[in-house]
């Protein structure tokens, strides 16, 4: 056994008392297997990731019955022989692979600097280093050495990372969110790069990760978390296959998918508890959002129990037995696109390119952003712009909201010439009005809620009264889901959910005709995610209101929109109904996404071979 | 526990402010009431007893508690009349600096583009100017009286506060919060000063306390060499300037003007320094963790 945990918990010293952030986690890792850690932000997953690498933060405390590797007692070793444990036998994947490496040496320095710490000599090192770097499948490696990280993508440096964390062949290899911050095609890659290379060195892994889709294709063992509790342990295709814990069913229901039957998502209430709230929670941490909790619940902590073979729950005999209070089947609701209205939004050959113009000592090269892109959406329509990180789907966002202006071709608003920002500024943001993208940006901490969805009233000419004010935002939050208490806070005092909330009604202050969302899910949780999904779906059916609706998410895509645009290199390179899009694509890239995505059938094989191409 | 007024409450709850904050308000109070508070006219001349000892030495006398100068005049007293100039020139130069340069700066870094290529070049024009030099030569020309010395002070230190404020206002204005005022029909002018204004207004507290402690410096070298204030007014630069002739005899009449301007100076900095660490939030680290 390669490592083996029993009883594994961590407290924090807060001013109210020592919190358990982590209970009684056991699990074991195989040589050659994968575990995967699946929970939701602030479940803990990475918490377990830091105690391997000894890593607590300060005042957090690790105490565990058994937290063996290959025999020896982690928890216990010795600075010195840790220190000689990790990055040897034990080694790290990071989530952000580009502040992972030192920007300003070269990646071949940083990769021989490890290898002098594993004791290979001097002499072979460089060979080494291209050696492992054609390993990742990394073209001509020996001119990679001499780049700097920020000469390279995301991709190419977590691939460079991988070569490092292999190259001392680990026997363990710890990856905390390898895929997070890459694009959908990138992780298809990576996932595939780290199988690859596990199976070839016999390597256990934990695989750290917030998709539960993405885990039950990589792993063979899942551990799910919430709050610091494992909540179900088993192979992957049984935890995934059927889920017991009302937790997971929920994980696994929250999530959109890209085929069969579309349905209405169903979203849990609230939010994971915070770590304040942990201490005033001796039993079961889900059970107030959990719908089949009884009163005993949240007073007993449950044991682990055994459902099927090596599968484990944690909970009452309702919980393991699988059941949950109501399974939604509820087939999703069209929304009908009023066509009588006509069109809100016709775009004419619209492109942006930045920079070109000749400064004073250096010529700089222009940058096109968005090329050729002509569409139209009608009054009431969701459309969906989906397309990899630098494609150039924000930028035609900014130019349909007019805060750039196009380098050529037209924008027309509800029948209004509209290609220049200026002109009809009033009448354009009455029409069309943006939800950004990260709320702890677009909200302006010093403003109060009630201040912040009110805040087009402020404006000139339309001094509106207090009572007015209060009035309509008290309105905005029953429209947007959320209770009236919030009104004074401010978005500091919000969880992200409310936050994107109070992001959502301010842009519907106006009572806009179109609504421009910019990635505006992708910083949630996946059960949040839904809440806000299922709030844009009643919006649309209450407001009538068009929606054009960007995302590098699919599955998001087709939960929402009937209509996809799909972007690449700053071109719309396939359009048309979604559903006929994504289940015949005629375009090689829309094809190439489609197969970067985790299927939901675990049984298809993913991410497929042909994946096999280095690239350069 | 979160937002503007926590900010307020951590401000208060800051040493450094309680204590800076402390020590100015005195000041402040002392410069307003300083006719109700000394003991004689700063301009009296006792000429029997020029150069008397303070109370505590030998030959001290209640009547001049800090002793007198060369001339005669109370120092107490001069000390506070003085406090009335350095605190004037303290408040009004801070405040104009800050409107001149946090102007300019908000212009720079809302606008960017050739209003910020012209500012910035500006202020790096102007800092290359050894700062003393430059308000020497504007008191030349404007010549003496309080009201150029803040002028002077104005003029010079601008672009202390131009530079810093430039750079947070930049900060800001990238935030998505902007582009939204700008989507709820602010014009150019309210975002300006509803939404940035109000995110830099912390730096700017902090930028003008420390300034008032420069203009304490800078007022007191100006009357020193004698181009502030008009001769018969009291300030501490006088007060120094004259002593010099007779500080072996009568060290105190120089030292206490000395240490006013350290009191002040030292009132500034921990007012300013406070402020940073209490609004600033890489170091307004509270860790909630106990160990």
């Amino acid at each position: 056994m390669l490592l083996d945990v029993a009883d594994l918990n961590v407290t924090v010293g807060l001013p109210a008392g020592r919190v358990a952030v982590l209970r009684d986690i056991s699990f074991t890792v195989e040589p050659g297997r994968i575990l995967g850690l699946v929970g939701e932000s602030g479940a803990g997953k990475s918490m377990i990731g830091r105690v391997v690498a000894g890593l607590l933060p300060p005042a957090f405390r690790a105490t565990a019955r058994r937290f063996s590797f290959h025999g020896q007692e982690l928890l216990d070793l010795s600075p010195t022989r840790k220190r000689a444990l990790l990055g040897d036998r034990i080694a790290f994947i990071p989530q952000e692979p580009l502040s992972a490496l030192n920007p300003v040496r070269t990646v071949g320095s940083q990769f021989e600097e490890h290898l002098a710490r594993l004791g290979v000599p001097r002499g072979q090192r460089r060979a080494r280093t291209a050696q492992a770097l054609g390993e990742v499948r990394l073209a001509r490696p020996e001119r990679l050495l001499d780049l700097y990280p920020f000469q390279l993508s995301g991709g190419m440096c977590q691939r460079v990372l991988i070569a490092m964390a292999f190259s001392s062949d680990p026997a363990l290899v710890v990856a905390d969110e390898p895929t997070t911050a890459l694009d959908v095609t990138t992780q298809a890659h990576i996932v595939s790069l780290i199988r690859k290379l596990q199976e070839a060195h016999n390597t256990g892994v934990l695989f750290i990760t917030h998709d539960l889709r993405l885990a039950a294709h990589l792993c063979d063992e899942i551990l799910v978390l919430y709050a610091g509790d494992a909540v179900e342990r088993g192979p992957a295709k049984a935890v995934f296959g059927e889920p017991r814990h009302p937790y997971t069913r929920a994980l696994k229901q929250a999530t959109p998918s890209l085929t069969g039957p579309r349905r209405r998502l169903e979203a849990l209430p609230d939010v994971m508890p915070g770590i304040e709230a942990l201490g005033a929670m001796p039993g079961c941490r889900f059970a107030s959002r959990c719908p089949i909790a009884d009163p005993q619940c949240a007073r007993a902590f449950a044991p682990l129990a055994e459902v099927g073979e090596n599968h484990w729950v944690r909970g009452t005999r309702l919980c393991t037995s699988g059941a949950t209070g109501t399974v939604s089947r509820e087939a999703l609701p069209r929304v009908q696109p009023q066509a009588a209205d006509g069109t809100v939004l016709r775009l004419d050959r619209v492109a942006k390119i930045y920079g070109g113009r000749r400064s004073l000592w250096r010529k700089r090269f222009p940058v096109t952003a968005v090329q050729g892109a002509s569409f139209s959406i009608a009054s009431g329509e969701a459309v969906g712009v989906v397309g990899e990180s630098g494609c150039g789907k924000s930028t035609l966002a900014r130019l349909i909201m007019g805060l750039e202006a196009p380098s050529s071709g037209s924008i027309e608003l509800g029948g209004i010439d509209m290609t220049l920002p200026s002109p009809f500024w009033r009448r354009r943001i009455q029409l069309a009005q943006m939800i950004f993208q990260d709320p702890a940006s677009a909200l302006n901490p010093r403003r109060r809620v009630g201040n912040l969805v009110t805040q087009s009233l402020e404006t000139k000419g339309r001094t509106a009264g207090h009572v007015e004010r209060r009035q309509r935002a008290l309105a905005l939050l029953r429209d947007t889901g959320l209770p009236e208490g919030l009104l004074p806070r401010f978005p500091a005092q919000l969880s992200g959910g409310q936050r994107q909330r109070v992001n959502i009604a301010r842009a519907l202050c106006a009572e806009p005709r179109l609504l421009i969302a910019d990635e505006i899910v992708s910083g949630l949780d996946v059960s949040v995610q839904a809440q806000i999904l299922n709030l844009l779906q009643r919006l649309r059916r209450e407001h009538g209101v068009a929606l054009v609706f960007i995302s590098h998410d699919l599955s998001v895509v087709r939960y929402l929109c009937e209509r996809v645009l799909v972007m690449h290199d700053g071109k719309i390179v396939e359009t048309g109904p979604t559903e006929e899009v994504f289940s015949a694509p005629t375009h090689p890239y829309t094809r190439a996404l489609l197969a970067a995505v985790p299927p939901d059938d675990i049984a298809r094989p993913w991410p497929s071979d042909r994946d096999r191409e280095t690239i350069s | 526990m979160i937002g503007p007024g926590a900010t307020l409450r951590r401000c208060l709850g800051e040493p450094r402010v309680q204590a800076g904050g402390a020590l100015m308000i005195v000041l402040l109070l002392v410069a307003v009431f300083a006719p109700i508070l000394a003991p004689h006219d700063p301009g009296d001349q006792d000429l029997l007893r020029t150069l008397a000892p303070p109370v505590w030495t030998f030959g001290g006398d209640w009547s001049y508690p800090l002793g007198t100068d060369s001339l005669g005049r109370d120092v107490l007293s001069r000390l506070i009349f003085g406090a009335r100039v350095a605190m004037r020139v303290a408040l009004f130069a801070a405040l104009g600096a800050a409107a001149l340069g946090s102007a300019l700066a908000l212009i720079a870094g809302y606008y960017g583009g050739w209003a910020d290529w012209i500012i910035g070049r500006a202020v790096d024009v102007w800092m290359s100017f050894p700062p003393v030099i430059l308000s020497l030569i504007l008191m030349v020309g404007f010549g003496a009286g309080l009201n150029n010395v803040i002028v002077a002070i104005i003029i010079v230190d601008w672009t202390r506060f131009c530079r810093v404020v430039r750079s947070e206002v930049m900060t800001v204005t990238k935030r998505d919060y902007i582009p939204a005022a700008r989507l709820a029909g602010f014009t150019h002018m309210q975002v300006i000063l509803k939404e940035i204004v109000p995110a830099v207004t912390p730096l700017l507290l902090t930028l003008v306390s420390i300034e008032m402690g420069i203009a304490v410096v800078v007022e007191a070298i100006l009357s020193f060499v004698g181009l502030s204030v008009e001769p018969d007014v009291a300030a501490w630069g006088v007060m120094i300037a004259d002593a010099r002739q007779s500080m072996y005899e009568a060290p105190w009449s120089l030292v206490a003007p000395v240490f006013a301007i350290f009191v002040s100076v030292l009132a500034a900095n921990l007012l300013g320094d406070g402020l940073r660490r209490s609004v600033d939030p890489r170091l307004a680290q509270r860790l909630v963790v106990v160990r």
